[in-house]
Parts: C-alpha cells; structure tokens; sequence
C-alpha cells in the first residue's frame, strides 16, 4: 500500500489555526474514503480533528498508528472500527459497533453508542459516556467496554474475553451464552441470559472495576459496590439435559 | 460416561447412515425373506435409537449424502457438423479468470476458473491447510481461510489467500484483514444455510482455541448472525468499513448458502458485493447437524442457474463474480457450472479427498526423501476407521477429530500423518486434472475460453435436471416450465 | 430492508414545515433504500400517500416533499428483498380500518383515501408472512401486493376494524408475526412505533415539545428543529410506543 508522505487536508477548513500540529479534515467537503486514507497516512503522535461528521458512517477505521482523531459531531456505524493504538473520540453519539474489532487503543463516545457497541473488540478500550443498546459488548475477545450509564438487553452476548464496565443498569438477558468475559454492573440487572451468573466479588475484580473506570474516567461507579456477572459454564459441553438452552 | 465413550457408541450406530435409504431397499438380505421396511428401515431405526440414547441430534462432517439433481444428470453438446471442435492440446483454450475488477484495485485474477473453498485451521488441521495453499499457489488458484482465522503458513503457502469474515469473527483482525488477497463476508454455507459454526471440543485445542479466543475443549458452537449488523441495508454498511480498512485494494465477496438464492444474490449485489458464493446443499462442512445437511438448501444445479440469472436480469453478468460450490468433482462439473454462468467454482471436499480423506493408507517420504521424489512410505490405517465405526470410503467423521489420515484433526500424531508438501503435490496434480478436463470439453465445444460455454451447450438427463438448470430435456426442445 | 422515518408533530404550528424536516429525515436514509421511496402524509384535510421506484431524493424533488403541509407524516426508502421492485410495493402502506357495512373485520384499503386509513412503513423482514396473509383472507382481508410489509398493515388495520386500540393491535403484531421489523405506524390521530424481540433492526427516536421524530440511524435527525435539546432515544424491543394528537 503507498503511503502518503504529507497529510492531506482542505486548506478552506483550516481552523487549524488554534493548534498548529492539529490536522483538520472537513466531510463537508471531503469524502469519508478520503478522510480515512488521510488519516491512516498520519504518523504516530499526529493529531487529527475531523469536522462536519453529520453521522456518516465508517469514519476513522482500520487506523492502525498510534495518533489522536477527535470526531467533532456526531458518527454512524463502526466509527474507530477495527482499529489498532489509536485514540478516537467522538464528540456526539454513535452508531452500530462502535470499536468493532478493536485490537488495541481507544475510542470513546461522548454521548450514546447504538447497537453493538466493541462488537468483537481483541483489544483496547472502548468507553461511551452516555448509555449503550442492544448486544453491547457482543462476542468480545478481550477487549475493555465501559458504559457509563445503561445497557439495553443481550449485553455481552456470546462475549468470549474481556471485561464489561456497566455504570448504570443493564438490560435483560444479560451475559447470554457468555464464555469467559466478566460484567460488572454498578446499577441493576434486569434479568440475566442462559448460562449467566452472579458470582461473589473478589479484591482482584474489584482491583479490574477500579482500573476500568479510571481509564475510563468514570468517578460515579464505587468498585466495591458492583455485580459481578460470569459464566456458569454449563453450555461448553453438549449435555443432553440442555436442550432448550441451545 | 466420557465424552469420548459417547462420541464411539454414536460413532457405530451411524454406520447403518452410510448406505442410503435406497441402497438398503435394494438389498435382498433381508433377515426373513420379507422387504426391508421403506418408512422405518435400518437407518432410521439406527437413527431413532441413536436419539433416544443421546438425547441429541447426529452431527457429522461433509455434505449431504442422499442424490439430488446435480451436474451428472447434465450433458455436453459438443462440436461435430454444426459446430467445430477446436483441437486439444494445441489450440488455446484460455482459464484466467478475474474477479472483483468492478471495485478493488487489486481485482483476484486467478489461472483456472477452480478455487479452494473456507476451510478453517480448527476443522482441518495446519499441515492440510498449508498442502491446500501450496497447491492452489502452484497452479495459480486461491485459497480460502475458514472460521477460525488465517495462520501463518497459510498466507506464506498462498499465493492468492481469501479471508472469511463470519458471525463468529473467531481470529478476524485487521492485520490478517490487510494481508488478504479478498474479503468473503460469510453469510451462510450450502451445507447449513442459517446455521451457525460447529467445532466439538476435542478439536478445539491449544493453538485453535488461543486463535478463537476460546476456553480450550469446548464444544464451540458459533453465532448464525453476525454481531454488527443483519440484512443487507445494514451488510452494504459492512462492507464499505472493510473497504475502507483494506483501502479499496481487495474485492469483498459474499458467501450465501442456496435457499432464496434470487433474492439473496440481488441483495447481496445491492448490498455492494463484488462477487456472490453461491454454495449448493451438496456443499460440505466440518462439523454440522445432519438435519440440516440433508434437509435445507436447494441443489448446486438449481441454484447456479438462479445466482446467474439474477445477475443476467440485473445487467451485471461479468461485472460480478459468480462463484458456485457444493459437490464440484470433476473437470466434467467445472465446465457444467460455467456453462450455467459461474465464474469460477470453489472444492472443499474432494481436495480433501485428494489429500487422502478416506483413503485406507497415509503416506510419508521416506526419511531424508524428498516429498514425491520415491514411493515413501504407506501405513494402512484401515483399522482405525473401523475404530471410527466407518470404513475407508465410507467416513464423514471430520467432527470427531480422530480423522485416521491427518487431515481433520488437532492431535499432533495424526496430523503428523499428512505431509504438506506430498499433500499439496496430489493435491495441485487433481487441479490440474481438473482444469485439463475442463478444457478438453471447452474446446470439443468449440469454445476458445471456458469462460465461453454457455446453456445452450448443455441438455439435461432428466425433466428434473432439466427444469432446475433451464435448459433442454435431451432429444427434445422441451424445457418444463417454459 | 430499508430506511424509514416517521415525524408526528405536537405542535400543531410546525404544520407549514413538516414537509420540509420530513425531506430531510428522508435524504437522512436515502442510502439504505436506493430503489424507491414513498410518503405518507396527514393533514387536516385528509390523507396523502406518494411512493414510487427509483432515487428517493429525485422523488422527493418531484413530488416537492418539502412544500407540504401536515400533522404526521411517514417516509420509506426500499432495498427490495423478497418482492419486486414497483409502485405498488413501495411504502408506505396504507389500509382502511372502517369495518365493512357487512361486519367483516376490514376491508382493503383502495383509493380514494378517506383520511381515517392506516399507513405503515417497515424496515426488516417477515418469517411468516404467507400464513398471517392467508389467515387474512380467509377472514376476508386481501391484499393488493405479494410484499410482507403490506401483510403487517392489513393485519393492524383488521384489528383495528375489530375494535383493538393502536397499542393493543401492535402488541398483538408482535407475539404473531416472527421476523426482524422495526415498524412505524400512523393513523388519523396517532404515531406508533415497535419493533421485534431481538430488535434487529435499527430505530432511534428524538422527542421534543414540539415533535417525535422515529428514524433508522441518527443522521437523519440532523437538521430536525430544536434537536439539541431532544430526548433521544433507541425503543426497546417489543414494547409499543404511541403519540396521540
Ligand atoms: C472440513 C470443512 C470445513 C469447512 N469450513 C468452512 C468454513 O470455515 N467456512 C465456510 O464458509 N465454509 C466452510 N466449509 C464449506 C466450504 O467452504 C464449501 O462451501 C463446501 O465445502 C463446498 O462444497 P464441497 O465440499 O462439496 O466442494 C467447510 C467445508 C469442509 C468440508
Ligand atoms: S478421512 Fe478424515 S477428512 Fe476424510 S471424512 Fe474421514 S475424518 Fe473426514
């Protein structure tokens, strides 16, 4: 793949001005295909600031350099997706899957992710400082989710690794099919999913609820004062008695 | 009881499945002279018991078993007074084939029209996925990942590596994502269309379980949607975010299991696919129920002449690949497939068996022999497919793991069995074959490309044949239905 | 499989600009239904539907969406899945509810429209269409059209007809009909919308004093008046959501 050696960026939408090492894409005037490859061409460190995002979808994927994106507005489906050591933060709400495929680095929403959110993430960190829908936290595989307010129901459906950070209720069916991901959840569980339980809090999980909501920035979740939610294991083996579950 | 002692008790009793229905009224062994009992025959009695033992579905490996209309019960109408032949051997007969040139800038460009189909490295063991690479890279085809992810040496033994994108996203990541020659977003496959991903836990070992994330030994059974999006407004979405992440480079192709195969190939198009998989009921798995083998899905035959006219219909024959699967053996298939309007056809189960599924022996180079330099050695393992409850010719036993030739397996000692390099050579020589085959009868048609056969090249055997694939009932110009 | 939107206004002075927020609710999803569009709108003075094939913002020019007047309005764009791609199959829906002078249930809803219509677009698709439709016109109810939406809103419209009240009927829908579907759906004096079990489809609705706007992804709020200072929200599954005037 070619690299582009200077950054492109539209001189009419240079309000740049007020922090010289910051790049400023304009969507009003550029693509979402253009802006991207920009942004994938930034070197590590850049600073980026994406203007006009109107909800379009797909913004800031696959970046895989360790820079700073800031999206001012609102994104649609999959912003930060499949992303690796970058910090993209969305100043308005999101779409499906924000983070999806995430392996390293983060992407935070500064208002309320929709369906899906770190569908799948590896890695890195995904923090939405509003509520989440439906299948936050789907398939996780080790990624960080952390949801200050609630989370609608089938949270962390069929999550594999990782940790989930719920700083407000969550939904029914919560940890449906879960394997070996853990929820906390600071506020109430509505109903959980097949296979899911609630399990004793260790110092180690109240060690990882305090770490997360650091990173994240949450001060309204107390560590000590969470549900931890895990898998009871019973659906890893083909077991006759199990039937309805599958 | 163990895992294991179940798996050899369901073993035995399947063995009654291996014949079919019709094979076992055929016989006239019966115990007291009366016929065998068509509704409630062996198998089925086999298949009740099994069912009242386990309290569970029979699962197995391949495709389904029982005959379906398919590629045999077309035939070629080749040159001799109206048309003229063109002369094997000498006169060209073009197989390049490109697909996903609308879009990607790196469109796939392969030298035969015969591609290798998703296996994953969970199913099939490293050493068969690595002989699967190099033999597609030695004859210029491609290769295809599976669920599970893409490893190591198979991008470094393909020349042209297809990466699945499925509901499970077991391994998917966008350094492998990059490192693709295409995109399959894997929607559902011929052999469970709307089913999801199936590995029985003595498969899921170290190394399969770290790349899935996986807690080792687990029966994992996988999603059937994918966890960010469903129905193809959402699946268009999808596809430009991997587009965007493997900046427009590769083609993005959409694999669907035949059912409503108009439809879904229209939407898959809409939804911005470069190239539709259409993969019949005959298709083959690793591991999944045998309700849904042998009772969901339409024919390969019904659905490429479906997939090929909803792209004719919508003016984008060529503009978009067809890709056909589900039971492809032959040279004599290929060159039926593309007369129907696929692009290309895509084999899982009989390179396996040209790797040596089912045979009674493996074999190895001898020590410090070349692969294929002398005769190596041969050990008969006949015995352990009796210890499978099966026999050589007769096994489907890809899910329990103990495949007795290395191929479907993560045990070490079995897998040790199949030699990459001897595998990717018989596998790479039945390629061969097959693209030679399919040539030989382009040009009987007179046909100077096979991408150039067409229906009108084709009369069917049967009125069944002939109304799924729309083309004469031989001796007659009769096509039912039109 | 669709984009679809649905505006209900509260404040009845927003009338002149209702076609104007609902062209750009409309552009909003234009992309996630390419083949057609369509409008359904209600005024005082009755009932307007308009659908047709190709570029919803070229159908909206022509039929110079942003110049009408209204109270409640419903917009679609089709990426046809299961049916063709016609006049006929576009959304909105639109079936009578008045019971039929002979007491069955509900009659098919042809034009001319009387204003006292249901109309419902529909973003997903149905598993069970066939048989509620045959189930239907066993009962007396045809439809005009092979297309599983067209099925959703004849069955609401019959329950109507047989006395249901709009969240009685929708809730009925859902425990009937298997599929993915996230519906909105207007009446003479009412919005609604509801979506499947699973919710698989996507919905967001924005509410202020003013209005209560229902689309398929957020950028189709944008522009909406006063949006900054919405409730936004996504509708849980199964549960029924209802304005009325
Ligand atoms: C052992 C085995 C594993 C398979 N794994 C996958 C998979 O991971 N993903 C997929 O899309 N299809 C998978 N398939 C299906 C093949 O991609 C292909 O659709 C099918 O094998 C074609 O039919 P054929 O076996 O009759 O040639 C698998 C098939 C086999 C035999
Ligand atoms: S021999 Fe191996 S690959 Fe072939 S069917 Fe048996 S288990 Fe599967």
């Amino acid at each position: 793949m070619g690299e582009l050696t200077t950054a492109v960026h539209d001189p009419d939408s240079a309000d740049s001005a007020d922090s010289a090492d910051e790049v400023v894409f304009d969507l009003a005037v550029m693509s979402t295909r253009h802006v991207n490859a920009a942004l994938r061409a930034l070197p590590a460190g850049a600073r980026a600031q994406v203007v006009n995002p109107a909800g379009r979808h797909n913004l800031a994927v696959g970046l895989s350099r360790a820079i700073r994106v800031r999206i001012a507005g609102p994104a649609g489906y999959y912003v930060g997706g499949l992303g690796a050591a970058a910090d993209v933060d969305v100043d308005g709400p999101a779409g499906w899957g924000v983070g999806e495929n995430l392996m390293s680095g983060t992407v935070r929403v500064r208002g309320a992710a929709s369906q899906s959110a770190a569908a799948s993430a590896h890695g890195g960190l995904v923090v939405v400082e509003g509520d989440a829908s439906l299948r936050a936290g789907i398939s996780l595989k080790g990624g960080r989710l952390a949801v200050a307010g609630d989370v609608g129901r089938y949270c962390a459906f069929l999550a594999q690794a990782g940790t989930i950070l719920v700083g407000g209720d969550a939904g029914e069916a919560l940890g449906d099919s879960l394997y070996e991901a853990v929820i906390y959840v600071a506020g109430r569980v509505r109903g959980l999913g097949t296979d899911a339980r609630v399990e004793d809090l260790t110092d180690a999980d109240v060690a990882a609820v305090r770490a997360l909501a650091a990173d994240a920035g949450f001060d309204h979740v107390d560590p000590q004062n969470v549900t931890r939610v895990a898998s009871a294991r019973s659906l890893y083996h083909f077991d006759t008695a199990q039937h309805a579950a599958y | 009881m163990s895992r294991y002692e179940m798996m050899s008790r369901y073993e035995m009793m399947s063995r009654y499945e291996m014949m079919s229905r019709y094979e076992m009224m055929s016989r006239d062994d019966a115990i007291d002279g009366s016929p065998v009992h068509h509704t409630f025959g062996p198998p089925v009695i086999a298949g009740i018991r099994e069912r009242a033992e386990l309290g569970r579905y029979p699962i197995r490996g391949w495709g389904a078993r029982r005959a379906v209309p398919d590629f045999d019960d077309l035939l070629l109408l080749t040159a001799s007074a109206s048309r003229y032949p063109l002369e094997g051997y000498r006169e060209r007969c073009d197989t390049r084939t490109v697909l996903g040139a609308r879009r990607a800038a790196r469109p796939v460009v392969l030298d035969i029209p015969i591609t290798i189909a998703g296996m994953s490295f969970g199913s099939l063991s490293a050493n068969a996925k690595e002989a699967l690479g190099r033999a597609a890279s030695q004859v210029g085809t491609s290769t295809t990942t599976g669920d599970g992810g893409m490893t190591p040496e198979e991008r470094s033994a393909s020349r042209t590596l297809v990466y699945q994108c499925l509901p499970s996203r077991y391994g998917f990541n966008p350094v492998d994502l990059r490192a693709a020659d295409a995109v399959e977003i894997v929607l559902g496959q011929g052999a469970k269309p709307g089913g999801g991903g199936m590995l029985l836990g003595q498969k899921v070992g170290a190394r399969v379980a770290g790349m899935r994330t996986l807690p080792e030994g687990v029966d994992q059974r996988s999603a059937s949607r994918h966890p960010d999006w469903t129905g193809p407004d959402d699946l268009k979405i999808k596809i430009e975010e991997i587009r965007e992440a493997t900046d427009w480079q590769v083609p993005v192709y959409v694999k669907i299991g035949a059912t409503r195969v108009d439809h879904d190939v229209r939407l898959a198009v809409a939804a911005g696919a470069d190239v539709v998989v259409v993969d019949g009921m005959q298709g083959g798995t690793g591991a999944t129920q045998d309700a849904f083998i042998e009772h969901t899905g339409i024919p390969t035959l019904a659905a490429v002449r479906l997939a090929a006219d909803a792209l004719a219909d919508l003016g984008l024959t060529g503009d978009v690949g067809l890709i056909i699967s589900g039971g492809v053996r032959t040279g004599a298939d290929v060159a039926k497939a593309l007369a129907l309007g696929a692009d290309a056809v895509s084999l899982g189960v009989a390179p396996l068996i040209a790797l040596g599924c089912n045979a009674p022996t493996y074999r190895l180079p001898a020590a410090g022999e070349p692969a294929g330099a002398g005769a190596g050695i041969e050990v008969d393992v006949s015995a352990e497919y009796t210890a499978l409850g099966t026999a050589p010719g007769h096994c489907t036993h890809c899910h329990t793991g103990a495949c007795p030739v290395g191929i479907t397996t993560q045990d070490d000692a079995l897998a040790a069995r199949l030699d990459p390099a001897l595998g990717a050579r018989r596998v790479a020589n039945y390629l061969r074959a097959l693209a030679m085959e399919t040539t030989m009868l382009a040009r009987a048609c007179g046909k100077s490309d096979v991408h150039r056969l067409e229906p009108e090249d084709l009369v069917a055997l049967t009125v069944e044949a002939a109304a799924m694939a729309r083309v004469p009932l031989a001796g007659t110009d009769w096509i039912p239905g039109r | 499989m669709c984009g679809i939107a649905g505006l209900h206004l509260k404040d009845h002075a927003l009338r002149e600009r209702l076609g104007s927020m609902v062209t750009g609710m409309l552009r909003g999803v234009a992309e996630r239904g390419p083949d057609s569009a369509g409008v359904a709108i209600h005024d005082p003075g009755g009932l307007r539907v308009r659908k047709d094939v190709g570029d919803p913002l070229a159908f909206a020019d022509r039929i110079d969406l942003a110049g009408q007047t209204g109270l409640r309005a419903l917009a679609h764009t089709r990426m046809a899945t299961e049916s063709a791609v016609t006049a006929a199959h576009c959304h909105p829906f639109v079936a009578g509810t008045a019971p039929a002078a002979d007491g069955s249930p509900a009659p098919p809803g042809g034009m001319p429209l009387d204003g006292t219509e249901l109309c419902l677009v529909h973003n997903g698709s149905f598993a069970n269409h066939a048989t509620i439709r045959r189930r239907l016109a066993a009962a007396g109810v045809t439809t005009e059209t092979d297309n599983d939406s067209e099925v959703a809103a004849r069955y609401l419209a019959a329950r109507l007809g047989a006395g249901d009240d709009l969240a009685a009927a929708l809730r009925r829908l859902t425990a009937t009909f298997d599929g993915f579907f996230t519906l909105a759906v207007t009446t003479a004096d009412s919005f609604a919308v509801v979506r499947d079990p699973i919710g698989c489809k996507p919905a967001i609705i924005a509410e202020t004093d003013q209005w209560v706007a229902m689309v398929s992804e957020y950028r189709a709020l944008l522009g909406l008046p006063g949006l900054a200072d919405a409730t936004v929200f996504e509708p849980e599954p199964e549960e029924v959501y209802l304005w009325a005037s």
